[in-house]
């Protein structure tokens, strides 16, 4: 076996000098940050009048941008959970980053269930404490579904990166040491809890990991039903359909793909880590991302097929998301989530960075288009005609979601600042056992 | 004033099956208090001390129930006791309603109980430890494989020790200290 | 055309409507504390005796065009906080309109002339104006008032006759014009007093007697009860409308014939041709025969009106078709005519002999036609006095502008459009220091002393002799009318020659209408009246030329585009609407809109079409061109309710025939029972005309706010209570249901199960509740509402300066964030279930009266508890024309309709 093989994903975070593109990164990721800090104080000091929402458009970017992220965070984790459970090879090069980028996704999507109340500041009314009112909130809500839902989601994606990570950070701890910077050794040494590599520790490791790893199957699924339910339990009838939970989690599949598959093909390039995801590892995410977009497309002729068999109501609330006022929304979300990622079966392109980036990406701000569709034009066709104007974001709102990438680009690169990124003890125990003849 | 003895013996190994092969012996040897350290899991090893997952999956098992009766109860004594009021003319105790909230936070909790298990059997956290003391111990989080006896039961002493790891021709071999 | 004369007015800013001063706030926070303040006691005052008006209620009357309507004012701590109508009086019967509603709007509007200007500028000191005024009295009382020239708009009331015929008498050279821009010559010196409630069938050539108007709550409620005992005896009466414009009358009209002016007056040849008339022999149409058929059935009880701005050919034919019918149509002298009066054309002629130009609440500056220029004329008199509640554009152009007191302020008389008389009395303190009263001013210059409670006793006292005059003083007061009062009806006389027919015009004619929310432009200060979205067309906050779908589709225009209009060398630039059943050929330009100076409201709202207005054809102009611009027009506008394939959201219903049933659903929950009251509303589509007084009186009660312009074009009006319009039927000539609709309170209620903190849920007597302080806005609730009737606080609305000048203190103003919507008036409820049990009696049904049911002049909608079979509102629910919109959702309305009874529908 090779030796010091896992070092140089120990050392980037003891590197000192990152370099004036991380550097560029971290002042743009920064910027976009402050912006939403401005968004946030001006949402608080004028309230939702800054949007574009109105009755019947009652909610616009907040839900749009919430379930994105969600999704995003979703299929993210989904990906690194199956990885770790079928123990498959890919997972000592991907899980690490996966895991990290849907700990950042689901931090940008929690803001927006707070900030998109009328009165954010009274948002823990949520959650059952005895109040003055002595009114407890409302369990049959699905909001209230979506508070447990958000908060079991953070806090499960959190452990799950987490226990991963705990050995890592021994090891981190250990070379800070050994490079005689003890403070940093500190620091990486509380958070690993005092990990010494004991077998015993390892065996209930691994056997709690994957419990954890479990644990978030179930919580994809019933966290991202929850948001999904809270479209599909009302009675407005494009949204009041059996089929949503499952349109919203299918479609959460590609974007949270195509964006661990763009920041693979980043972190290949930008950190040099060409040797732990290699053309192997790309050329599966590629091929995976590629699938799961074609399940979108079948998800998508499913959602307009059913039509036929759905009530009149329905059939032309379908229509009208699909050919009324935001069917750019519609038609733009299912090419670019379901027709543009086909490119990726295609192997020469799967290697390279122009290609993957964009398709990655791509598909992340397909299903945007297709959330702002469903939270939009969903509402076209209501029981009864519409009584306002229709909605379009504001600037205000521009600027909230441009603060939540900011906001999820600062969280990965502190990720790849501070804890390796790639799952270290994964690389040596994958590595040992190719050494066994 | 004397100082006590090593607490322990503890070798190095720049391989997996020589640890292992040496905690096999010390465990014929009827050795008890004696742990190995590894950059990696080594279920061989935890095996052959007798340590496996099956405990972390129970308490998260526990845990979980616990939560999901927890989530239910508090709904339904909260909705249907503490402030019973009619809300869209739906009846109070709503089963259907109330599930989402049980499934999610009962995964929330044996979740919990996952880490936080583990982390008890393990008596973590715990940031000193002798064996952080050994040299080179650093590189058990890199490269390097450990395995240490430590000395007290009735006739394995240091010397015991080191006799028995030499022969597994280990990188180095020391005496830990308390 | 010049652009109309730069006023030194500020530009108007965003969210300009809101920004005014805040004196307003200090009024709404007063009128918290309840008890009248001692120093204007009972003496003054006499409270109202109406049926259920309360301790607190005064009864007085406001005027429209001249003509009083009675009121009951509502106050709280000495402040009018509420209009209600008064059942006793002939012209209310307890209704209110849109215009009586907004009545506290303007006596509470910040921005209100409260000083005495000179030029325009304010000053503090009054001292000025009356030096000024003893000077030039005695100049003019030198030479017999030569050179003053007074101006009022029309005038009934008994004392101000009185005191302008006590100063012509004193100064001979004087004399009085009347500037009405709303009157029309050719209707003559007699008012007809048709009485919908016995007439079988009724032809309206161009007239409007449902739409607003100072008869409107007497017709309409005449009507609808003609349309109640048609219902009973199942002979419903018949409608038949041609007009040129959509208008309310034409919404519920069983035939609708949709004609420009010169096609209703062959209309009306033709049918009187049939009819029998000799004047009209030979004139043919394809719908005489059959209109003339239907006349001719119900034959005295048959009704021929024409209306406004029609040749006076029309009218003269519907009174000889009105004779050839047999019918008995009861008339009597306009008690506003003033033959000694000159018209502001005479005024114009004659404007260089004016030395001194007294303008009494009147504003010919804005409202006058565009060819008599009257702000140049202005310019012409030395001395000019304007009189005004609102510093408007003519204040901005006298010499002198004097505050005047609203008429909630005040004393003073009236009559009613059928003459009957009436008090006014103050219900309030004068809100503005300087203001004066009209009679007072009037009185001065005639040389008679008395403030204007003293000019009106002697005005009565005259008129009843000292023997029981303060009883009856008293009464009058107490009762809101002057008893026996109304002269006697004579009989229409029909001596005028029939004039030859005009020739019939080539090419687009533009008809002139008053504004169904600003009226000739008066009402454009009131905010709740510009954000009230109007029945037809939908348009709050400005107003649109409507263009029939024929002519914008063969002049390639657009609905909403902007256009420039070009009528005899003037243009005006203005959006359009294309309006269904607007009559091919003619284009409907709205007046009263594009006001430069009105008070809090920005200006430049609404399109200025005095600026195409000629004195001598003031209601048609012909020779009109329309070109499309570049420009956007901007406004905001509701959608159409229309939508083709769904189960009919407004039923119609032959005679006889019940609401189909629906399919029976199961619900898998168990009910929940309502033991004690269970409050239910019922509305009858059948004769809501859609006057929209419901919706500005739910905003009067519930201190709804005011959004302003720019945030009602973002469709977030706050309105509790909307009127929904229905089109059906061709483009061409669509038939029009009102739809009002407020919270159903459901009872299976789907907003309440998605509320995550329990902010809205049940009250035990099914009140669907809004917990203000609870609610955290997730708005969740108004997306689960098929019915989409919860509003959002998407900003502090209630909390800007301006947004609420009133406030009932029985209802929270709602803060920034939460969700707000229809309470059915709970504090009305609870108000009233108080005094039962003070009285230790049970409530009485009919005793609780919502803000909408109270406004409504139909009396369509019908409130009370659904618990005791025999109350009105159970009464109308087991009807078989009740239905629940969208019952198929299966969420148990509380709130129901009755199908509108349509025959062979």
């Amino acid at each position: 076996m090779s030796e010091f093989s896992t070092r140089p994903v120990s050392d980037t975070p003891l590197r000192s000098d990152f370099g004036w593109r991380f550097a560029f990164a971290v002042a743009g990721a920064g910027f976009l940050t402050l912006l939403l800090a401005y968004a946030v104080v001006a949402l608080l000091l004028q309230g939702t009048v800054l949007w574009g929402t109105n009755i019947p458009f009652v909610w616009g970017f907040d839900l749009i941008n919430y379930v994105w992220w969600i999704g995003i965070a979703n299929a993210a984790s989904l990906f690194a959970v199956v990885l770790v459970l079928r123990k498959h090879g890919l997972r000592t090069s991907v899980n690490r980053f996966a895991e990290a980028a849907a700990l950042a996704a689901v931090a940008a999507a929690a803001i927006y269930p707070i900030l998109h109340l009328g009165r954010p500041w009274l948002f823990y009314w949520t959650f059952p404490y005895p109040a003055t009112f002595q009114v407890w909130p409302n369990f049959r809500s699905t909001l209230v579904w979506d508070f447990w839902g958000i908060m079991s989601h953070v806090v499960v994606t959190g452990l799950f990166w987490y226990t991963g990570l705990i050995p890592d950070l021994g090891t981190m701890r250990d070379r800070a040491a050994a490079k005689g910077r003890r403070g940093v050794a500190r620091i990486y040494g509380v958070v690993a809890l005092g990990w010494r590599g004991s077998v015993r520790h390892w065996a209930r490791h691994q056997a709690a990991y994957r419990i954890v790893a479990a644990m978030v199957l179930p919580m994809l699924v019933s966290a991202q039903t929850i948001v999904a339910l809270e479209f599909a339990t009302t009675l407005v009838p494009e949204w009041h359909q059996a089929r949503v939970p499952l349109h919203i989690v299918a479609t959460g599949i590609p974007s949270g793909l195509g964006v661990v598959l763009a920041l693979a093909a980043l972190l290949r390039g930008g950190l040099g880590l060409g040797h732990y995801i290699d053309d192997e590892d790309m050329h599966l995410l590629g091929k995976l991302t590629a699938a799961a977009a074609l399940a979108c497309g079948y998800v998508y002729a499913e959602g307009l097929l059913v039509a036929l068999l759905e009530d009149q109501v329905t059939r032309q609330a379908i229509a009208a998301r699909a050919f009324g006022a935001y069917a750019g929304l519609y038609w733009g979300g299912a090419v670019l989530v379901v027709l543009v990622p086909q490119l990726l079966w295609l192997p020469a392109l799967r290697l390279r960075a122009i290609w993957v980036v964009p398709i990655g990406i791509g598909a992340a701000a397909g299903v945007w288009l297709d959330r702002f569709s469903l939270v939009t034009g969903g509402l076209l066709r209501d029981h009864l005609p519409r009584v306002g104007p229709l909605y379009a974001p504001t600037v205000p709102e521009w600027t909230l979601l441009a603060g939540s990438v900011g906001l999820f680009a600062l969280l990965m690169l502190a990720f790849a600042r501070f804890v390796p990124v790639v799952s270290m003890y994964e690389t040596r125990h994958e590595e040992s056992e190719a050494d066994v003849p | 004033m004397t100082r006590p003895g090593p607490i322990g013996v503890i070798a190095t190994f720049d391989d997996p099956d020589a640890m292992v092969a040496a905690l096999r012996a010390a465990r014929e040897a009827g050795w008890r208090r004696l742990d190995a350290y590894a950059p990696f899991p080594v279920p061989e090893a935890a095996a052959l001390l007798g340590v496996n997952g099956a405990r972390v999956a129970w308490i998260a098992l526990a845990a979980g129930l616990f939560g999901a009766v927890l989530a239910y109860g508090t709904q339904w004594w909260l909705s249907v006791q503490a402030y019973p009021i009619n809300i869209g003319g739906r009846p109070l105790h709503a089963l259907p309603a109330f599930l989402p909230a049980t499934t999610i936070v009962g995964i929330l909790w044996a979740a919990a109980g996952a880490l936080l298990g583990m982390l008890a059997l393990n008596r973590l956290p715990r940031l000193h430890h002798p064996v952080f003391a050994a040299p080179g111990f650093g590189r058990a989080s890199e490269d390097r494989f450990f395995v240490c006896l430590f000395t007290g039961d009735p006739g394995l002493g240091a010397w015991e020790a080191r006799h028995l790891l030499n022969r597994h021709q280990p990188l180095s071999v020391a005496e830990l200290e308390a | 055309m010049t652009p109309p004369d730069a006023l030194p007015l500020p530009d108007p800013a965003r969210r300009s409507v809101l920004r005014a001063a805040g004196a307003s706030l200090a009024l709404a926070a007063a009128a918290g504390c309840d008890g009248a303040p001692a120093e204007f006691g009972s003496p003054l005052y006499a409270p109202a005796r109406g049926a259920d008006a309360g301790p607190r209620s005064y009864a007085t009357v406001l005027d429209l065009d001249g003509f009083g309507r009675g009121v009951m004012v509502h106050t709280r701590g000495g402040h009018a906080i509420k209009i209600e109508g008064n059942p006793r009086h002939p012209a209310s019967l307890g209704a209110t309109d849109i215009f009586l509603e907004s009545a506290v709007l303007g006596l509470h509007d910040p921005a209100r002339s409260r000083r005495l200007r000179r030029d325009g500028q304010a000053l503090r000191d009054a001292g000025v104006f009356t030096t000024f005024l003893a000077e030039q009295r005695a100049a003019l009382a030198a030479r017999g008032g030569e050179g003053f020239r007074l101006v009022t708009g029309p005038i009934a009331s008994p004392t101000q006759r009185r005191l302008i015929a006590a100063l012509l008498a004193q100064w001979p050279g004087a004399r009085w014009h009347v500037h009405a821009p709303l009157a029309d010559a050719a209707a003559g010196v007699m008012l007809p007093l048709p009485d919908f409630a016995r007439v079988r069938c009724v032809l309206a050539l161009g007239a409007d007697p449902l739409g607003p108007g100072p008869a409107q709550l007497a017709w309409a409620r005449q009507w609808a009860e003609a349309r109640r005992a048609g219902r009973e005896a199942g002979r419903l009466p018949a409608l038949l409308v041609a007009e040129t414009s959509p208008c309310l009358t034409g919404a519920k009209a069983d035939r609708l014939l949709p004609l420009p002016p010169a096609g209703i007056a062959a209309l009306a040849r033709a049918v009187a041709a049939e009819l029998g008339v000799a004047a009209a022999a030979g004139a043919t149409h394809p719908e005489a025969r059959g209109l003339a058929a239907a006349l001719r059935a119900a034959g005295p009880e048959a009704l021929v009106l024409a209306g406004r701005g029609l040749p006076v050919e029309v009218h003269l034919l519907a009174q000889a078709m009105n004779a050839a019918l047999g019918v008995e149509l009861p008339a009597i002298p306009d008690p506003r005519a003033a033959p000694e009066a000159g018209t502001l054309a005479e005024l114009a002629a004659e404007i260089d002999r004016v030395t001194h130009l007294l303008i009494l609440d009147a504003n010919p500056v804005f409202d006058a036609p565009a060819d008599l220029d009257f702000s140049a004329l202005l310019r012409r008199v030395p001395h000019s006095v304007h009189l005004g509640v609102q510093v408007d554009e003519t204040a901005l152009s006298c010499a002198w502008h004097l505050p005047l007191r609203h008429p909630l302020e005040s004393w003073g008389d009236s009559r009613a459009f059928d003459g009957t008389a009436a008090l006014r009395q103050p219900a309030t303190r004068p809100l503005v220091e300087q203001a004066v009263a009209a009679e007072v001013v009037l009185a001065r210059l005639a040389g008679i002393p008395g403030d204007d409670q003293a000019l009106l006793r002697e005005t009565w006292r005259a008129g009843w002799g000292e023997a029981d005059f303060e009883a009856r003083w008293l009464a009058a007061l107490e009762e809101g009318v002057v008893a026996d009062s109304a002269p006697a009806p004579q009989a229409l006389r029909n001596d005028a020659d029939m004039p030859t027919p005009a020739p019939v015009p080539q090419g687009l004619v533009a008809v002139f209408a008053p504004d169904p929310n600003l009226w000739d432009g008066r009402f454009a200060s009131e905010a709740w009246l510009q954000e009230l979205p109007r029945q037809l067309g939908q348009v709050a906050w400005g107003q649109a030329v409507l263009v029939a779908p024929q002519d914008a589709r063969a002049a390639g225009l657009t609905d909403g585009a902007e256009v420039e209009i070009f009528i005899s060398g003037r243009t005006l630039r203005a959006p359009m609407l294309v309006m269904p059943g607007q009559a091919p050929g003619a284009v409907t330009l709205p007046l009263g809109g594009g006001r430069r100076a009105a008070g809090g409201v920005p200006a430049g709202i609404g399109l200025d079409a005095y600026r195409l207005r000629e004195a001598a054809n003031p209601w048609v102009a012909e020779g009109v061109t329309l070109r499309a611009t570049s420009g956007a027009a901007w406004e905001a506008r509701l959608p159409d309710q229309a939508m083709a394939g769904d189960a009919p959201r407004v039923r119609r219903l032959a005679p006889g025939e019940a609401v189909p049933p629906l399919p029976p659903t199961r619900s898998l929950y168990p009910d929940w029972t309502y033991p004690g009251a269970a409050w239910g509303m019922a509305i009858d589509l059948d004769t809501c005309i859609g006057c929209n007084a419901c919706v500005v009186a739910c905003q009067a009660e519930n201190n709804t706010p005011v959004v302003g312009p720019e945030e009602a074009a973002r469709g977030r009006m706050m309105h509790w209570l909307r009127v929904d319009r229905v089109p059906t039927g061709p483009e061409e000539a669509p038939s029009v249901d009102f739809q009002p609709v407020p919270c159903m309170h459901c009872e299976k209620a789907p907003c309440e199960v998605v509320c995550p903190v329990n902010a809205t849920v049940h009250d035990h007597e099914g009140l669907n509740l809004m917990v203000y302080p609870r609610c955290i806005g997730t708005r969740t609730c108004s997306n689960n509402c098929p019915y989409k009737v919860r509003k959002f606080n998407w900003a502090g609305y209630a909390r800007e300066a301006g947004a609420v000048p009133v406030r009932n203190p029985d209802v929270p103003v709602r803060p920034r964030g939460v969700i707000e919507k229809c309470t059915y008036c709970q504090h009305r409820i609870k108000g009233a279930q108080d005094s039962a049990r003070q009285e230790g009696r049970a409530l009485r049904d009919g005793e609780i009266v919502t803000a909408c049911q109270s406004a409504c002049p139909t009396r369509a909608i019908h409130f009370g508890d659904i618990n005791d079979p025999d109350s009105d509102v159970s009464r109308a629910k087991a009807e078989a024309r009740n239905y629940a919109l969208l019952g198929n959702l299966d969420t148990r309305p509380r709130t129901t309709y009755l199908a509108r009874l349509v025959p062979g529908a």
